[in-house]
């Protein structure tokens, strides 16, 4: 009985596929296609697989360009050509590019941009997001147990991040370089929104706007440029830039801008991980095959009780409380 | 949603597909029977389907296979492999992408011969249509037009090579061993292999 009704789905699944390629659906056969696929769970596969297949055969018709559009991390060739790249965009931007160096030559000569001694700290709580302007009018929304030093100087504006994670919104000043400092990591933004995370011999940058060029303190004549919707790992021990071209990616790293932390088939272990960020409370997974399962949805930052057991339901589990640690097993 | 979704699609297309009959081959090897190893295929599809995006997986074929493992050991936990002779949770750990060399970075130059092998084997008629819509990008209507033939027997052909391809893909056809949920599949199918 299952082996006919799946056979009868997947035939199902082929004319759909071919009737969606032909072209645009009315409203009676999209309320047709949707019943088709509420009706059994399965179908929404049986239907992806049918037009995914559509589609690889679509290579046939363009598979040598596509394989450089695949925005695969780049390896160490790829700052030398970022540098040269910069030199253009210095050139056109008409020597800011070369202020910026030079400022950056002289860094640790303190006052080279004006800049105030000690700036003004700022920091959030475990659990605490918030959003805060900043002198220039740039804004900084720093996520849970985040710490940054503002100081912005007459020719450049500097935010050393300390401890977490912050996502700016920088206000257009290109007389003004915004650079932020992640240990060893340089961040420089002209008009930009971007955020910075503090991690482990490196940081991960996240571009949602404009543009960022990023580089590694004593590898500066190595930028790499990251655009809107690319994600980079900047490695300062590893001197390395990995750099992925994700808008989605980026836009679900960032949901913790509203409470929230999407998952798209990321295994248990990283969102215990993620959320354990924001709480006191502590979420344990009991099971390591549990830890590995894949989720995907988006939860609220700030309530790991509810996170527990939405999980054990969906994986069939149950959750223990106890004290400051919340058990999810199996 | 919907344009996201256009992206999974096209993401699918050329980075799990190619790989599918691996991992039909890969679980045969295994013993896993017929049914089960399209169920679980259906339910690494799913477990796509269910993405909005798809940015954060990098390497397609890694991923189809781990969500095919553990898709298999939930089957072997819930019972739902009636008896897969021997088949313990420690052998279905080793479902991995153990080969992950030149298959990988299938080269576009062979990828293009695999696609072009697919369409090439099928009916006169249904690889015209494919010829012209797939390769050629020519629009469903136009082929109507240019053969003569009305929309709807252009469409029914199409359907009738996409299932011949499915089933090529899943290492289905001529020269691969045949099981009893395959032989149900084919009798469904039998016009096409007289």
């Amino acid at each position: 009985m299952p082996v006919t009704a799946s056979i009868m789905d997947d035939d199902d699944a082929v004319r759909w596929a071919v009737r969606l390629d032909a072209g645009p659906l009315d409203e009676a056969e999209q309320a047709a296609l949707d019943a088709w696929i509420a009706a059994d769970e399965q179908r929404a596969g049986a239907l992806l697989r049918a037009e995914a297949t559509l589609a690889y055969l679509d290579r046939g018709r363009a598979l040598a360009p596509l394989q450089h559009e695949e925005a695969e991390p780049y390896e160490e060739e790829a700052p030398p050509r970022f540098g040269r790249r910069l030199f253009l965009v210095g050139g056109a931007l008409g020597g800011i590019c070369a202020a910026g160096l030079g400022g950056f030559m002289l860094w640790p000569g303190q006052d080279e941009g004006g800049l105030p001694a000690r700036g003004q700290e700022i920091a959030t709580i475990r659990g605490e997001v918030r959003r805060v302007p900043l002198a220039d009018g740039s804004f900084a929304s720093l996520n849970t147990a985040s710490r940054i030093e503002v100081a912005m100087g007459q020719g450049r504006r500097r935010v050393r991040l300390d401890q977490g994670e912050v996502w700016f919104q920088v206000a257009h000043d290109r007389t003004r370089p915004f650079v932020v400092e992640a240990g060893d990591v340089r961040v420089q933004a002209v008009g930009t929104a971007f955020s910075v995370r503090l991690r482990n011999g490196g940081a991960d940058v996240l571009v949602t706007e404009g543009a960022v060029e990023t580089w590694v303190v004593g590898r500066e004549s190595q930028r790499t440029r990251l655009a809107a919707g690319s994600r980079g790992f900047v490695s300062g021990a590893a001197l390395r830039t990995e750099v992925a071209q994700a808008p989605e990616a980026v836009d679900r790293a960032l949901a913790w801008r509203v409470g929230d932390i999407a998952l798209n088939g990321e295994p248990l272990s990283h969102a215990v991980a993620e959320i354990n960020r924001y709480n006191e409370r502590q979420l344990v997974i009991g099971d390591p095959a549990l830890a590995r399962e894949p989720l995907v949805g988006y939860f609220r930052t700030n309530d790991p009780e509810n996170f527990a057991r939405a999980v054990a339901a969906m994986m069939g589990g149950h959750v223990r409380s106890e004290g400051r640690t919340i058990r999810i097993e199996r | 949603m919907r344009q996201s979704r256009r992206e999974v699609v096209a993401w699918v297309g050329s980075n799990i597909v190619p790989h599918e009959a691996d991992l039909r081959a890969r679980l045969r090897r295994m013993a896993v029977p017929e049914q089960e190893i399209s169920d679980i295929v259906q339910d690494a599809y799913l477990q796509l389907s269910k993405l909005e995006g798809i940015g954060h997986i990098g390497n397609g074929r890694a991923y189809f296979f781990k969500t095919a493992r553990m898709s298999l050991l939930q089957r072997i936990r819930r019972d739902k492999i009636v008896r897969i002779d021997s088949m313990t949770e420690m052998e279905a750990l080793t479902l991995e992408d153990q080969d992950p060399g030149p298959e990988r970075q299938v080269s576009a130059r062979l990828e293009l011969a695999r696609v072009r092998a697919l369409i090439d084997a099928l009916p006169d008629r249904c690889r015209e249509i494919f010829e012209l819509r797939r390769i050629e990008g020519v629009p469903q209507r136009e082929i109507a037009e240019r053969l003569g033939i009305p929309e709807h027997t252009v469409e029914a052909q199409a359907c009738r090579g996409l299932k011949l391809i499915l089933k090529a893909l899943a290492g289905e056809g001529p020269g691969n061993n045949r099981t009893i949920s395959n032989r149900k599949v084919d009798a469904s199918d039998s016009q096409h292999h007289g």
